[in-house]
């Protein structure tokens, strides 16, 4: 078993809307190793992507304490948290979310060379991650708008990769993709958590889940359940999908 | 009524951005709407005081020793005279006082106070509450532009005498009342009136013939006449001092300034309609694209486009409507400043009353080049079918290049990104390149101006055709002049003397103020724009609007009349002036002499070297004080009388400047709050990699500064390649054609990096808006 990578004390977030709190995380404890691919799942509402965000430094919790690698991160400045982020996270998102003025390169080069300076290194680094998850050469010069959604989501994960980052944050990464381009991206994340990335993952879908060594369920805003799964692999799956079936049905899924 | 709450919703989904066009509507309004009504009312304005004020339309000031009773018998009979006046007064040739700080040479006459006059009677603005012996009254340009407040000391220099008065009063008159008309007059109380009287002695008697007529533009008619009719007071060089002026000319000459102040307001609020309808054009569009699928769902439930258009036209035009009001409503609040510039300028008190024709002008004219542009910008909606709208538009790919490729750009990452930002915003970048040029270009054009009134003069005072010497000096008879003009040039520190008179002539029906001088090479001040000045006796030069009005061209001849008699010379050249009104024309001396054989030049120019003025006129008046008439100390002159321009131009930069400002910044807070609100998922994804929000700032203003670039640098190249054309079109009417003002370079590009500096500034101060955006919710949203 890894170290602590994240860990949370009582916490709490929650949104006012026209003066009505809504609370929407309740004093949740947790704690997620590193080289884990913990996936979160949870009903709609119950603060799946909250959780994320909040533990990601991409939102500040109302209440609590999120440690990362030791360093508690809740309490950090806008712009401390976006060092933050740039340093240690990677993300990739549902809505692929590339910016669409510039090409796939750049969308890649934009993340790295946040951290470095050596365009030509950071430039070699993109094509051989683009190479690694199938994407030709001919897509890197165009636009995120000329690529199928599955190939703009792998470009995606690769300028989540970009900065080698300590953890890699994906918020239903095939929740816009049909089921080719899903396969397609889970197994660039199968790839790289077998090659010791650290990666929390929110989903609704079994199949995305089955990646995961671990699987957390949220129902409002608390943990009601934590599965083990050990490490994923298509040829012994059937027996991991009916314990994660088992798990769900347990949680009321 | 639902069009009405269709417009009301959409100002209020954009308020920031109604409030921005609002200001700019306002500000282009109240300078229009301030400016036309000046330019309205000045010339109506300039009569309604003569016949307040009751000043004549016709003046000449006689010495005492040269008074006939049959000039006076004259002026009463001539026709159309309705009244007419003949008053002892005092004539002092060559007063020197303080005038705004610097001291002022000019012709002065003293009237006594007490004396009762039906012709522009002391018409007292001001009034001290106590009355001493000493008591003067100075006209209402001592008190805006000479720098004097009731109960000061005043004192007057003339003979090598002071003589010291208290200022008990300020009073108002059309007639020699500013320092443009060359001629100063004082009333002093009967005692102090006597005394002086006594003190100078009967030398300084003179008549002052006043007349009213029942067409007051017949004034020039009848002192043309009055000079044909006695040709003794058409003859240069008889008298110590003859002075005549007619209400046209004053006229002309008290509001030349003001007009052109009014054309220069008038000439920078177009300016900032044409950026309100470039902005408008840009919201149209964008509240268009921005609004596609509410403009679906309206059609969705019933609404036709012709509905959906009037909304937007309803949304425009209203808050250019509002502006437009509220614009005209505080030109009256800005008309006392205006008015303060005005006064400075005339020496009258402005009373602009309320021009309703100039207000709906105006009003109209904003409020329908607004609409003309609404309805221009959103015919769009007219084609656009309800499924279209609903999904976004007719969405179409936009494969355009990816300019900047980060792997190959130089720079660093912010540069680049902003850059790429820059590309991506094209049409809105021409848009604020476009404002830039346009506002620089007023700031230059204002900046350029003042340098030449209030810091760097000669081309100014060239312009107006004044000699830039040292010291003008003047003898008091032809006979003792050429003596006089050898010896100043053996008297130590001076450089040169030129000859340069000023003589009244009669050109086919036209008077002419003709300057006469033995070698125009010789003059600092070259006023030939064409052709050259005349060398040999039988040329001439001509000022353009002579040329214009007499219709000749170099190489014609020209029939000109002095002293009873005409002689016949050829053009030479085209020469250009403000003074005199543009009627101006040059000859040499030996040329004058065709007219008046004995003439002989009495004002010398003194060009000094390594010497100051003060102590060479007091070694000069000490010296030949019998051969002097009158030592004018140029330079000091010059600074006195330029004083009142200085503050009218410093009053059109300080506004320009300000509205530069103002637009600028209601510029870029507009199109970087559309920018934020277009790009917020773009903000939060560079959020959620890693960026802070310092570095989005940046980004945000690094992208404008290279358009704020090129829009500042065509402004301040067309401000240094139009200024002069664009100043020798507004003094064209008065006979200008060529203006050379010096465009100090530095100091635009100092101003230019100034407005860059400044763009950029403001573009990081209205992108503050990001710090208070998380990276989740920008994206969430």
């Amino acid at each position: 078993m890894g170290r602590t990578l994240i860990r949370t004390e009582k916490l709490c977030k929650s949104f006012s809307n026209d003066g009505n709190q809504q609370h929407v995380l309740k004093n949740l404890d947790m704690s997620l190793m590193e080289g884990d691919f913990t996936v979160i799942m949870g009903s709609s509402g119950s603060g799946k992507s909250t959780l994320l965000y909040a533990i990601s430094g991409m939102d500040k919790p109302t209440l609590g304490e999120i440690h990362f690698d030791g360093q508690e991160i809740s309490k950090l400045s806008n712009d401390r948290l976006a060092k933050f982020r740039r340093d240690y996270c990677g993300f990739v998102f549902q809505q692929i979310c590339l910016l669409d003025n510039m090409s796939v390169l750049d969308n890649a080069l934009t993340s790295g060379l946040l951290l470095s300076r050596n365009k030509k290194k950071i430039a070699a680094k993109a094509k051989e991650l683009f190479k690694r998850v199938s994407l030709s050469e001919s897509s890197w010069g165009k636009f995120p708008s000329q690529l199928s959604g599955g190939e703009a989501q792998r470009a995606g994960i690769v300028r989540a990769l970009i900065n080698d980052p300590k953890i890699v944050f994906a918020d239903e990464p095939t929740g816009a993709l049909n089921s080719v381009s899903s396969g397609n991206v889970l197994d660039v994340l199968t790839d790289i958590h077998r090659n010791g990335q650290s990666i929390v993952m929110v989903t609704h879908d079994i199949k995305s889940a089955l990646r995961g060594n671990r699987v957390i369920y949220l129902r409002d805003g608390i943990i009601c359940g934590d599965l083990g799964l050990g490490p994923y692999s298509p040829e012994l799956n059937s027996g991991r999908q009916e314990r994660l079936k088992d798990f769900l049905a347990e949680m009321g899924w | 009524m639902k069009i009405a709450r269709l417009a009301i919703a959409n100002i209020r989904n954009g308020k920031s951005a109604a409030l921005s066009q609002l200001v700019l509507i306002f500000i282009a309004a109240l300078l229009l709407t301030t400016g036309m009504t000046v330019i309205g009312q000045i010339g109506s304005f300039f009569d309604r005081k003569t016949d307040q004020l009751r000043d004549p339309h016709a003046v000449m000031i006689i010495e005492e020793a040269q008074f006939k009773p049959e000039y006076e018998q004259f002026v009463r009979s001539y026709p159309g005279v309705s009244s007419a006046e003949a008053e002892p007064i005092l004539l002092l040739n060559g007063t020197n006082f303080l005038f705004n700080h610097s001291n002022m040479s000019i012709g002065t006459v003293i009237l006594n106070a007490e004396k009762e006059r039906s012709l522009s009677p002391l018409n007292l603005i001001e009034t001290s509450k106590t009355a001493t012996a000493e008591d003067i009254y100075l006209s209402y340009s001592f008190k805006v532009s000479g720098g004097y407040q009731l109960g000061d000391s005043f004192t007057f220099h003339y003979k090598e005498k002071d003589y010291r008065f208290r200022v008990a009063g300020f009073f108002e008159t059309t007639m020699m009342g500013s320092q443009s008309m060359g001629s100063f007059k004082f009333y002093l109380a009967d005692a102090s009136y006597r005394n002086l009287a006594d003190s100078l002695g009967e030398s300084s008697g003179g008549r002052l013939l006043s007349a009213t007529l029942g067409d007051r533009y017949e004034g020039a008619e009848l002192l043309s006449d009055f000079k044909r009719a006695f040709p003794e007071m058409d003859t240069p060089n008889n008298s110590d001092y003859t002075w005549q002026i007619d209400v046209g000319t004053v006229k002309s000459t008290s509001t030349m300034t003001v007009n052109i102040v009014a054309m220069l307001l008038i000439a920078f609020a177009s300016v900032i309609v044409l950026v309100c309808l470039i902005v408008i054009k840009f919201r149209v569009s964008n509240s268009i694209k921005d609004g596609m699928r509410n403009i679906g769902i309206l059609q969705a439930i019933g609404y036709t486009n012709g509905q959906i258009l009037f909304a937007f036209v309803l949304q425009f035009a209203g808050i250019a409507f509002v502006g437009s009001v509220a614009g005209v409503a505080a030109s009256h609040a800005a008309m006392p400043f205006f008015g303060s510039v005005i006064s400075s300028l005339s020496g009258l008190r402005w009373s602009g009353s309320f021009d309703l024709a100039v207000q709906f002008g105006s009003l109209f004219l904003v409020v329908a080049l607004v609409l003309a542009v609404t309805l221009q910008s959103s015919l769009r909606i007219r084609k656009l079918a309800p499924v279209a709208a609903l999904r976004g538009g007719i969405a179409t790919h936009s494969f355009r290049r990816n300019y900047f490729p980060l792997e190959r750009s130089r720079g660093g990452l912010d540069y680049v990104l902003a850059l790429k930002a820059m590309m991506a915003g094209r049409k809105h970048n021409a848009m604020i390149a476009l404002i830039m040029a346009a506002v620089t270009f007023g700031s230059i054009f204002s900046i350029i101006l003042y340098y030449n009134v209030a810091k760097d003069k000669t081309a100014f005072i060239h312009l107006v055709g004044v000699e830039t010497s040292n010291v003008l000096v003047t003898a008091n008879s032809g006979e003792n002049g050429q003596r006089l003009r050898e010896s100043l040039e053996k008297e130590v520190g001076v450089d040169k003397v030129t000859v340069l008179d000023l003589v009244e002539t009669r050109m086919e029906g036209e008077t002419v103020y003709t300057n006469l001088s033995d070698d125009f090479g010789r003059l600092e001040n070259n006023t030939a724009y064409e052709g050259r000045h005349p060398k040999y006796d039988n040329e001439i030069s001509i000022s353009w609007l002579i040329a214009k009005k007499l219709d000749k061209r170099i190489g014609d001849t020209i029939q000109v009349e002095a002293g009873g008699r005409t002689y016949s010379y050829l053009v030479t050249g085209f020469s250009q002036e403000i003074n005199n009104m543009g009627q101006v024309a040059n000859l040499t001396l030996t040329g004058m002499r065709h007219l008046i054989p004995d003439y002989r030049a009495t004002s010398f120019h003194v060009y000094l070297e390594g010497k100051s003025n003060e102590p060479f006129i007091s070694d000069i008046k000490e010296k030949y004080g019998d051969a002097i008439r009158d030592v004018i100390d140029v330079d000091e002159t010059l600074k006195s009388q330029t004083g009142t321009y200085v503050s009218a131009v410093f009053a059109i930069m300080v506004v320009v400047l300000t509205s530069t400002v103002l637009v600028m910044a209601l510029i870029l807070y507009l199109v970087i709050q559309t920018s934020i609100l277009k790009r917020k998922q773009e903000f939060g994804i560079q959020k959620a990699l890693g960026f802070s929000a310092l570095q989005l700032m940046n980004q945000i203003a690094i992208s404008f500064v290279p358009v704020a670039v090129a829009g500042v640098f065509i402004g301040c190249l067309l401000g240094c390649l139009c200024t002069n054309p664009l100043l020798a079109l507004l003094f064209s009417s008065t006979g200008i054609k060529s203006v050379q003002f010096v465009v100090n370079v530095p100091v635009i590009a100092a101003v230019g990096a100034v407005i860059v500096i400044l763009a950029y500034i403001i573009s990081l101060l209205v992108s503050r808006r990001v710090r208070h955006l998380s990276a989740y919710s920008l994206i969430v949203e």
